[in-house]
């Protein structure tokens, strides 16, 4: 990637990046079948990255144009022009080969979009922080322990 | 003032030398105690926000080589399988600990007699006895009475709730026959000494918000503090100084801006942990002690243990809320603590039954432990585990072998020049044996629990030297160890060791308990012997 593409851009990536992200994103987590949760191409895996993990931009980009150079050498055009079955066969074949690949990616999307309110919506947890109100969690039924206490001692005399 | 003389100078402000600094105040002495790190503030621990999971990983991340704040110093554990977890502030490691409690047994102090291995204790359970009911009393710790596998105590405060995973464990338990009982810990689950009770948050490591984690800094400081002991932040101590009559005089430290101060000191207390105190130990050298201070013997650094570290993750197919309540703490098995030489190996290890991940801690596992694959299965596998997982970790008792130690690097440095600590260790053929006892049989109780999948992760797990123990041990043999049963240096008759570092063995349960009960003992055998504490 030159980078006088993205000279006067807020954005870390170039268009075409961009677009290859957003398919790579809503490969690793797509919307669930009954559309309650997103897709990580709708939350801002990309702000997160550049705000929280600047360092791994570099890596990222990398790996974005290595999966349009593979397409293209492969298929004769860039990723975003594949179609959705080609593009999965893409992606396995690579991580398949380099099991390292896009890991930081996936481990970095799902950081983001477990802290996205529609998604914690969506899987039962109350949007905000744990503290000050805390959760409940029930005590426990204490008759469970009458076998362990029926068996009696078990430390060892000295 | 400037190197005005202090009568008690206790360097490292975490849970041993809080204890101690709280315990000698009532003498009414001068005591100073220098720390590297500064005072948390509990409003801007991670839980309070909403980006927590994300600071937690950051800031809060329990290796000081990827946390690297500005007191931290970096520790080379590369040759090491297990590497070294720990923090560096007021509070010590205690503010990122899960706070799992669990005591010693009389047994572990007794292997050499029990079970022929490494050597015993010159101190036993019953001697520390005391030492633990006020350390209990002191901090605030929750449990319940009766657990058949220690000595008969009385936890000062209500156990911690176990919820419905806790239950569906202890019902694996049962129908193993196997012992079970819920943690002591170190979380008050009633208002104590003007601190509020826990709320489940679940993040307690990555600092308690709510003060119901009992870390040294807001347990034993305030008191502390109040009896008249002062604690200087952001002091970095280089190197402890002697005289030609082997009586140490001071410390040499370095100050928030840099600029180098000696204190001097009658008595000088070493609390930085099983790897700081070697650290600074091996860095203050002189004509008489060319290896290292304290270390006629040899042994400053040797026999690092680090309680080698097993997991088995659980997967249930009803909701348990598992991921609410304080991480690390619900309930223990001590089944296989004790030797049972049929097993292949000696000794034993605790089952430490821990919460399942929050949203973001889930996802992150799931996918690096591949039980949450790219793709169409994502929100089916993510549903299975997000508080429906429980994990139980196997705290193996570590033995002590004098090639697993703590050196100095000849390279690296913390951000004052000092030369940083080099880490070497191998796992023994027991922690090995003992480590896939424990992952086995955590298996079996996980499916007794009726667990749909259950996942044994490869062991030792890496990011686990939260233990950092016997480095500078405790004996009456001047040649077998660097202290005597007091916490005294054989060599140096005005200093004393209080922290891990001077545990003989590393029994199987997480130590902090035991560290604090040990300090407690040290500082009131001192108090006993004022009159003639050098002789
Ligand atoms: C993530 C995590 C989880 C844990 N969970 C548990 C648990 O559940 N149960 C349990 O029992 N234990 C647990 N532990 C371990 C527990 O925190 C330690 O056993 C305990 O804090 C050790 O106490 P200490 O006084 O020896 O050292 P620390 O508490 O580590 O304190 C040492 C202090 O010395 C200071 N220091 C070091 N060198 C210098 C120097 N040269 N100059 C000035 N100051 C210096 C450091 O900054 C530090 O504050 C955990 C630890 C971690 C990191
Ligand atoms: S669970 Fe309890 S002890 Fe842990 S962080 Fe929350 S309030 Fe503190």
């Amino acid at each position: 990637m030159a980078s006088d593409e993205i000279i006067g851009s807020d954005s870390p990536l170039t268009a075409e990046q961009r677009d290859v992200l957003a398919i790579v994103l809503d490969l690793i987590v797509p919307a669930s079948v009954d559309g309650r949760r997103p897709s990580a191409a709708d939350v801002d895996v990309l702000g997160y990255i550049s705000a929280s993990e600047p360092g791994t931009l570099t890596e990222l980009r990398g790996e974005l144009d290595q999966l349009d150079a593979d397409a293209r050498e492969r298929h004769g055009e860039g990723f975003v022009a594949l179609n959705a079955d080609v593009r999965q066969a893409l992606v396995d074949d690579i991580r398949a080969a380099e099991p390292g690949f896009m890991r930081s990616l996936a481990i970095q999307t799902v950081t983001c979009y477990y802290q996205d309110d529609r998604v914690l919506e969506a899987i039962g947890v109350e949007a905000r922080p744990p503290f000050p109100k805390g959760y409940e969690v029930p005590s426990g039924d204490l008759t469970l322990l009458d076998p362990v206490r029926k068996r009696g001692r078990v430390w060892r005399e000295t | 003032m400037a190197d005005d003389i202090v009568d008690v100078l206790i360097v490292g402000a975490g849970a041993s030398g809080a204890a101690v600094a709280w315990s000698l105040a009532e003498t009414r002495m001068r005591i100073v105690c220098l720390e590297q790190g500064g005072w948390m503030n509990p409003a801007e621990y991670p839980s309070t926000g909403r980006d927590w999971e994300t600071r937690a990983g950051k800031e809060m991340h329990p290796s000081p080589n990827v946390r690297k704040r500005p007191t931290d110093y970096p520790i080379n554990d590369g040759e090491s399988p297990i590497a070294i977890v720990n923090f560096n502030g007021v509070g010590g490691s205690t503010i990122l600990y899960s706070a799992h409690f669990p005591r010693f047994h009389p047994s572990d102090f007794r292997v050499r007699t029990l079970d022929g291995v490494a050597d015993d204790w010159p101190i036993d359970y019953f001697t520390l006895e005391p030492f633990f009911a006020e350390n209990d009393s002191n901090i605030g710790v929750s449990g319940l009475a009766g657990d058949p596998a220690i000595p008969t105590h009385q936890p000062p405060l209500p156990h911690i709730p176990m919820g419905r995973m806790g239950e569906t464990m202890g019902r694996g338990f049962n129908e193993l026959g196997w012992h079970w009982w819920p943690s002591d810990s170190a979380i008050i689950t009633r208002p104590h000494n003007g601190r509020d009770k826990c709320l489940n948050l679940g993040p307690c490591n990555t600092g308690c918000a709510q003060g119901a984690k009992s870390s040294a800094d807001i347990s034993y400081w305030p008191m502390a503090e109040r009896a008249g002991v002062e604690l200087r932040t952001h002091c970095r101590v280089r190197e402890i100084t002697v005289d030609d009559r082997d009586r140490a005089t001071g410390v040499t430290y370095f100050d928030a801006d840099g600029i180098e101060h000696h204190q001097r000191a009658e008595v000088v207390i070493v609390a930085c942990n099983g790897v700081g105190t070697p650290r600074l130990l091996l860095n203050s050298t002189s004509a008489r002690f060319p290896d290292g201070l304290a270390n006629r013997s040899g042994l400053v650094g040797r026999n690092l243990m680090l309680h080698p570290w097993g997991l088995v993750v659980g997967h249930f197919d009803e909701p348990l809320k598992s991921n609410f309540g304080p991480q690390g703490c619900c309930i223990l098995s001590q089944e296989f603590y004790e030797t049972d030489t049929d097993r292949g190996f000696v000794r034993g290890y605790n089952m430490q039954i821990t919460r399942g991940g929050p949203p973001v801690g889930t996802a992150r596992g799931g996918i690096a432990q591949g039980a949450i694959p790219w793709g169409e299965g994502h929100h089916d596998a993510f549903d299975r585990l997000f508080g429906r997982s429980i994990h139980l970790g196997i705290c193996c008792e570590d033995l002590p072998e004098e090639h697993n130690r703590v050196t100095l690097d000849p390279e690296l440095t913390d951000s004052n020049g000092i030369p940083a600590p080099k880490i070497s260790y191998t796992l023994s053929e027991n922690s090995r044996r003992m480590l896939d006892h424990g992952s086995g049989k955590g298996a079996e109780a996980m499916a007794a629990a009726g667990a749909v999948k259950v996942q044994q992760i490869p062991s030792p797990l890496r990011m686990a030297g939260w233990h950092l123990l016997g480095t500078a041990r405790m004996g009456t043999d001047p040649e077998r160890s660097v202290v005597n049963e007091w916490g005294r240096s054989h060599d140096v008759r005005n200093l004393f060791l209080v922290d891990g570092s001077v545990f003989v063995t590393s029994g199987g349960v997480n130590p902090t308990t035991t560290i604090q009960a040990v300090a407690l003992y040290i500082a009131d055998s001192m108090k006993q012997r004022l009159a003639n504490l050098f002789d």
